[in-house]
């Protein structure tokens, strides 16, 4: 009687890898994002104006959120997130204020490019920061090559140049096995 | 060379400024095989009659005989009185050990070219003599000495006018070393003449008879005999007749020399006898070969063997010959037909382990050994044959140095390979009680001739010869023209050879080595330290200045400033190979300063080559790794950075993040204020 495995392994000698399953990541921002929308409703149950408001304003959050692919998904989107809020936090004060006054809100033409432009400040830190970042990094690099350069140096002061492991050893290979002549 | 050889010291010695050593007047009739005889004059007392002899270095002399004696001297005999090292002007000038001994003025009995004394008549030799040697034997005996130097020629009148005979000294070289065949008792003759090891009592009592016999008749009854022949004729005839050349000496003196020369053990006169002999109750014992004689004659290269002993030489001498003549035998009906009286066990024959010649029976690895256990079977009590060799055990010191003088290392192979606990057990068992001594003696020896296989420095057949020989001085030829006796000696002849630009890796010599292992106690670890460094020069080098320097400390010797200084030369390589420039630069400082104080052993508290150099290593190996990761460090970083590089990336949107942070906390204090 064979076994069922023992035949697999007959017809199928060649394994396939084994691949490591790849685990969701569960995002940060979806988080955020659930507890934003649980936010904004319970908001809307005392001050709907300032809930859609906000809905509106935000818009360019959650369509960056939704839309975000990539590696630094989270860190894009509550940059664009807090600059775009700061946009919205600036409009809602009228609002809170006099409920009434958001039609006039809305309407206005300011109110959105406040808002949305806040948020295009967000894209554009975004855009910049890694290109500053990579200038930064560059200088900083080329600083620690400098102290480098000046710690093998005076490594090479002290031990020669032989510590860089290119010169070779000159130091003659004397055989003193040989036997001396005996009397 | 010149300057590989170690000068003399410049001054005499203590006892060389007492001693006067007149190389002009040399007294032959003093010579020995271990150095020559000068007439010498004691400044401290210039009436003493006394000679010096001037040892040679290749022999090694009987320090348990100068021991013994100097402070108790034997009546009847010269005896040692001092000894010391001294400056010699013989072909050249020289350090060389000498003894002074008490002179004889009478001259010798028997002079070199074979003529007799004029004073010496029958009643002096049957007298004088006997009794002489009697008393030196009784005293000699006493202390577990043998003499084994007796010979016509080594016999004086005490003094010109004195009727006293003394025998000559017999410490300047081994016992019964190259003494003449025809005057060693047969069981000792038949072992070649440097071999023949101090033998027993009855062996001094065998020399005496010989020599009487040769007194007798006038004649170096040796001289002119061919070995072979007078072997078979002592062993055919019994040695009394035999050297006679069958002469009888009639009368007491006769009776006495038949009895001393007696070739059986329990037959030969000893002191009792030769007493009884002078009171008129002599017993004339009768030899008898009985013993020895085989059934049936063997043929053997030619020649019809009946006495064992006899064939027992004969294939000792004939190695070769004598294993295909033994394979070819059918062993064990050869031994029941020729040796009926032999028991012929089981037991006997696994030990002998003779194989009959197999296929094309050729020779076998085993053929010298299995022709030594055949030879021990037919002579028991006889030497050891083996390759050639006829040796006893006791010998083997005496014959080391013989085979280190001639360099023959070949002989010296030989002998190692006796180390071997299954041969020996095997000739243990063979022999029996006929050769009790065999398995004590060889212990004692095995152990020391283990060094002789090894290469290691310290070891080797130079190590076997100073552990057999501890008074042998140093053979170097570095010290061809000193005396080395001693650690001590060693020191300070070195720092001589360091003054004249010799003594480079002087432990690299390997006498020099083995003579310090040998004389030096605990120094297993420190030569095979310095075996392991043995291709390194720089640890080498380091390795040996401690090890002079623990020397200087244990002898507590003096300072030796030209030996330090070449210790310190020596480790120039040493420094040169240390890697941080600023250690150079400090241990160099360091050895400058200690070059001329002349004290070794500072070179290993204060600087301590050894740590230093592995100090340095292990920081120059963290140096180098050191590098290395700076080096993997420089590479990564001299990558040009791109927005789209991960780590930019990161810390670019981290940036943005903190700075919207930032922009949406004022917005906020600022709606808030304004609020």
């Amino acid at each position: 009687m064979v076994k069922k495995s023992t035949l697999k392994k007959a017809v199928n000698p060649i394994k396939k890898p084994i691949y490591p399953r790849r685990r969701r990541r569960q995002s940060d921002s979806n988080i955020g994002g659930v507890l934003f929308i649980i936010g904004l409703v319970f908001l809307a149950f005392f001050k709907p104006e300032v809930a859609m408001l906000i809905a509106l304003g935000i818009l360019p959050t959650i369509v960056l959120g939704l839309t975000a692919k990539g590696t630094f998904k989270s860190e894009r989107t509550i940059s664009v997130g807090f600059a775009n809020s700061a946009g919205v936090l600036v409009m809602i004060g009228d609002v809170w204020a006099n409920g009434a006054a958001f039609e006039r809100v809305i309407v206005s033409p300011n109110t959105w490019i406040i808002m949305w432009g806040a948020a295009g400040v967000g894209y554009a830190l975004n855009y910049v920061g890694p290109m500053i970042a990579a200038m930064v990094m560059q200088g900083l690099s080329q600083d620690r090559i400098k102290s480098i350069n000046q710690q093998k140096q005076e490594l090479v002061e002290l031990w020669g140049h032989e510590v860089l492991g290119k010169e070779e050893d000159k130091t003659p290979k004397v055989n003193l096995l040989k036997r001396p002549p005996t009397r | 060379m010149s300057g590989e050889t170690t000068p003399i010291p410049s001054g005499q010695s203590a006892f060389g400024d007492r001693y006067e050593v007149i190389t002009s007047l040399p007294l032959p009739e003093f010579d020995s095989h271990g150095g020559d005889a000068f007439k010498a004059v004691d400044k401290k007392n210039k009436s003493a009659d006394i000679f010096a002899m001037v040892h040679s270095p290749t022999v090694p002399i009987r320090n348990e005989f100068y021991n013994a004696f100097k402070s108790n001297p034997i009546v009847n005999m010269i005896n040692p009185i001092d000894r010391g090292l001294m400056n010699i002007a013989i072909n050249g000038n020289k350090q060389r050990l000498v003894t002074i001994f008490t002179r004889p003025t009478g001259g010798a009995l028997m002079k070199e070219d074979g003529t007799l004394h004029p004073r010496l008549n029958a009643a002096r030799l049957r007298e004088g003599a006997v009794l002489a040697a009697l008393k030196a034997f009784a005293a000699l005996h006493k202390a577990g000495q043998t003499h084994r130097m007796v010979k016509p020629t080594r016999l004086y009148f005490a003094s010109e006018k004195s009727d006293d005979i003394v025998i000559g000294e017999c410490y300047s070289a081994p016992a019964g070393y190259k003494n003449p065949f025809a005057l060693e008792p047969l069981e000792l003759a038949l072992a070649d003449d440097a071999v023949r090891g101090p033998g027993d009592f009855p062996a001094d009592y065998y020399q005496l008879g010989a020599t009487l016999q040769c007194l007798h008749f006038g004649e170096k009854l040796w001289q002119g005999r061919n070995r072979t022949n007078l072997i078979m004729a002592r062993i055919n005839q019994g040695s009394y007749w035999a050297l006679s050349g069958g002469r009888d000496i009639p009368g007491a003196i006769g009776t006495l020399i038949r009895g001393l020369m007696a070739d059986e053990l329990d037959e030969r006169w000893g002191a009792e006898e030769v007493l009884d002999w002078f009171e008129g109750l002599s017993k004339n014992k009768r030899t008898g070969m009985a013993s020895w004689s085989m059934n049936k004659p063997t043929n053997f290269m030619g020649v019809a063997y009946v006495d064992r002993r006899l064939l027992a030489h004969a294939f000792g001498k004939n190695p070769k010959d004598a294993a295909a003549y033994i394979k070819s035998l059918d062993f064990p009906s050869w031994v029941q037909t020729a040796f009926r009286d032999e028991i012929y066990s089981e037991r006997l024959e696994y030990s002998l382990d003779v194989r009959p010649s197999e296929g094309y029976g050729g020779p076998r690895a085993d053929d010298p050994k299995m022709v030594a256990r055949v030879c021990a079977f037919l002579h028991p009590s006889g030497p050891l044959y083996y390759k050639g060799l006829a040796l006893t055990l006791g010998g083997i010191p005496a014959l080391f140095a013989d085979c280190f003088a001639r360099d023959d290392r070949e002989t010296m192979t030989m002998l190692l390979e006796l180390v071997d606990t299954k041969f020996i057990t095997a000739l243990v068992e063979i022999t029996g009680d006929r050769n009790p001594k065999l398995q004590s003696q060889f212990s004692a020896l095995a152990s020391i001739l283990e060094h002789g296989s090894s290469t290691q420095l310290g070891r080797g057949l130079e190590r076997v010869l100073y552990e057999l020989n501890p008074i042998l001085p140093c053979a170097s030829l570095r010290f061809r023209n000193v005396w080395i006796g001693s650690m001590l000696q060693m020191m300070r002849a070195l720092d001589r050879l360091s003054s004249a630009g010799g003594g480079k890796n002087i432990l690299l010599d390997r006498h020099v080595a083995a003579f310090c292992a040998s004389h030096g106690t605990d120094m297993e670890r420190e030569f095979n330290n310095l075996a392991a460094a043995q291709s390194n020069p720089a640890r080498f080098n380091s390795l040996t200045a401690e090890f002079f320097g623990m020397l200087q400390t244990r002898l507590k010797v003096e300072a030796l400033p030209h030996l330090t200084e070449k210790l310190v030369i020596g480790l120039t390589p040493a420094v040169r190979n240390l890697k941080n420039k600023k250690r150079r630069e400090h241990v160099q400082a360091a050895l400058e300063k200690l070059k001329k104080g002349g004290d070794i052993s500072k070179l290993s508290t204060e600087i301590n080559m050894s740590k230093v150099q592995a100090l340095d290593a292990r920081e120059f190996s963290q140096a180098c790794n050191l590098v290395a990761k700076l080096d993997k460090e420089k590479a990564r970083l001299s990558k040009k950075i791109t927005p789209a590089d991960a780590e930019a990336r990161k810390k670019g949107f981290m940036g943005a993040l903190m700075a919207a942070m930032v922009f949406f906390a004022m917005v906020s204090l600022m709606t808030f204020v304004k609020g």
